[in-house]
């Protein structure tokens, strides 16, 4: 093996994806996509593997596995075999993959254009969500984000060591008085912290439950103050939430 | 109030736009101030939007529609002072990879982060982690096949962002190709 000492290189324009790869050889040979000739696009395509030129380390396996295919099409198109005309060719999915990505790409510029135009024009809201901490107005979030946070606590509890094992068993009517209860007494919940605070994944469950129970039965209502911010449950009656 | 409604009405609309963070249903602003036709409403929604701002360089702010309301922006030429006076550096863009997963939803949506990934040859689950955190897109359900993936839609955000006022302003595929063939031919002589 050969080794070449070129200097510092600093890499910062990857391929997005082995698409991005095979389109750019295809333009460098002049090639129409239909018309491409994939023998001398898979050597040059291999010769980019292995230098590992442009290849997004953490996207190598989406590269070897163009790579597979390449080479699989390759290989059929030196054995003779009677073309099924029911069955794709696995060239001409690859053109057609091809083809749709090229458009993906061009709908890519075109809405990167829209996004420079855009981001000339300032609006009320860039100037809330960089400087000011002024109150934001309350956006109500969806079952999805909850669930997210939610699986965050579980992994977090998961990784800490129970010195015992809860007999306890809980049920969602308790945990409803509960919730209703500490309601009464503080203004809201913050989701997190409430959760964090509880015992056992058993508890944690039970808790997620009952929540999305009283929220889907309009008792509650969960809000998130500013993106990426903490969910806070509030009783629903608290008012008429900007939504 | 005021004895010229035209005057009244425009200056209500400017102020109704000037408080508001997010742009306004024109619907909610012609109830309010009792219009009932369209046209009347485009009336003055155009003697704001030209007379009053576009034209006037002393004004430091334009009428947008954007995502199917109505909404005060900055003009683009002070885009560079502003940045300036509020002192920032740089004005985050989505990645490459975020801008290629936006397009396939926005064309194909509803659709699965499989067809995403697949469309792309990449895995695709980064960009779709961050454009829902944007709330540039939305999940919509699951489909019906075997795994019940989820599928992602492109939200309101989305064409606020873009400067969209709705989902048919962007140019239909067929469009498109007419549209880049157009702009590929210069290159040929290159």
């Amino acid at each position: 093996m050969e080794i070449e000492i070129q200097g510092y290189q600093v890499q910062t324009d990857f391929f997005e994806g082995p698409l991005d790869l095979l389109l750019h050889l295809i333009r460098k040979n002049k090639m129409k996509i239909v018309e491409i000739r994939l023998s001398q696009i898979t050597a040059e395509y291999l010769a980019y593997l292995e230098n590992k030129k442009g290849i997004n380390p953490s996207r190598e396996s989406d590269f070897l596995t163009t790579a597979a295919t390449l080479i699989y099409i390759k290989s059929r198109s030196l054995l003779p075999k009677p073309e099924d005309p029911g069955e794709e060719s696995p060239e001409k999915k690859l053109i057609h993959t091809l083809i749709e990505y090229e458009k993906i790409q061009k709908i890519s510029k075109m809405l990167q254009d829209m996004e420079y135009t855009e981001l000339l024009l300032w609006r009320r809201l860039e100037i809330d969500e960089n400087f000011t901490n002024r109150e934001y107005a309350l956006k109500e979030v969806s079952a999805f984000q909850l669930a997210e946070i939610f699986f965050d606590i579980i992994k977090k509890k998961e990784n800490e060591q129970f010195l015992y094992i809860s007999s306890k068993n809980y049920s969602i009517a308790e945990k409803q008085e509960e919730i209703l209860s500490l309601l009464k007494k503080n203004v809201f919940i913050d989701f997190s912290e409430y959760m964090s605070k509880l015992d056992s994944i058993e508890e944690i469950l039970v808790s997620f439950f009952t929540l999305l129970e009283l929220i889907k039965r309009h008792l509650l209502i969960a809000v998130q103050e500013q993106l990426f911010g903490t969910i806070s449950i509030y009783p629903n009656q608290v008012g008429r939430l900007e939504n | 109030m005021n004895p010229e409604p035209i005057i009244y009405q425009i200056a209500m609309i400017e102020a109704i736009l000037f408080v508001s963070k997010e742009p306004v249903e024109p619907g909610r602003i012609m109830e309010f101030l009792e219009i009932k036709d369209i046209g009347e409403f485009e009336k003055l929604l155009a003697i704001m939007e030209k007379e009053h701002l576009q034209d006037r360089p002393e004004r430091g702010l334009l009428l947008k529609r954007s995502g199917g309301g109505l909404q005060l922006v900055t003009k683009p030429e002070l885009h560079d002072e502003l940045k300036a006076f509020f002192t920032i550096k740089q004005s985050t863009k989505l990645s490459l990879a975020s801008l290629e997963t936006l397009s396939i939803i926005a064309y194909r949506q509803p659709t699965t982060l499989a067809e995403i990934s697949d469309m792309r040859g990449v895995n695709s689950t980064g960009p779709v982690k961050s454009l829902l955190q944007k709330k540039l897109i939305k999940i919509t359900g699951r489909k019906k096949v075997p795994g019940l993936p989820l599928l992602y839609a492109t939200t309101q955000e989305f064409l606020i962002y873009f400067g969209l006022n709705d989902m048919t302003e962007l140019p239909s595929l067929e469009e498109l190709t007419e549209l880049f063939e157009e702009k590929e031919q210069p290159s040929l002589f290159k």
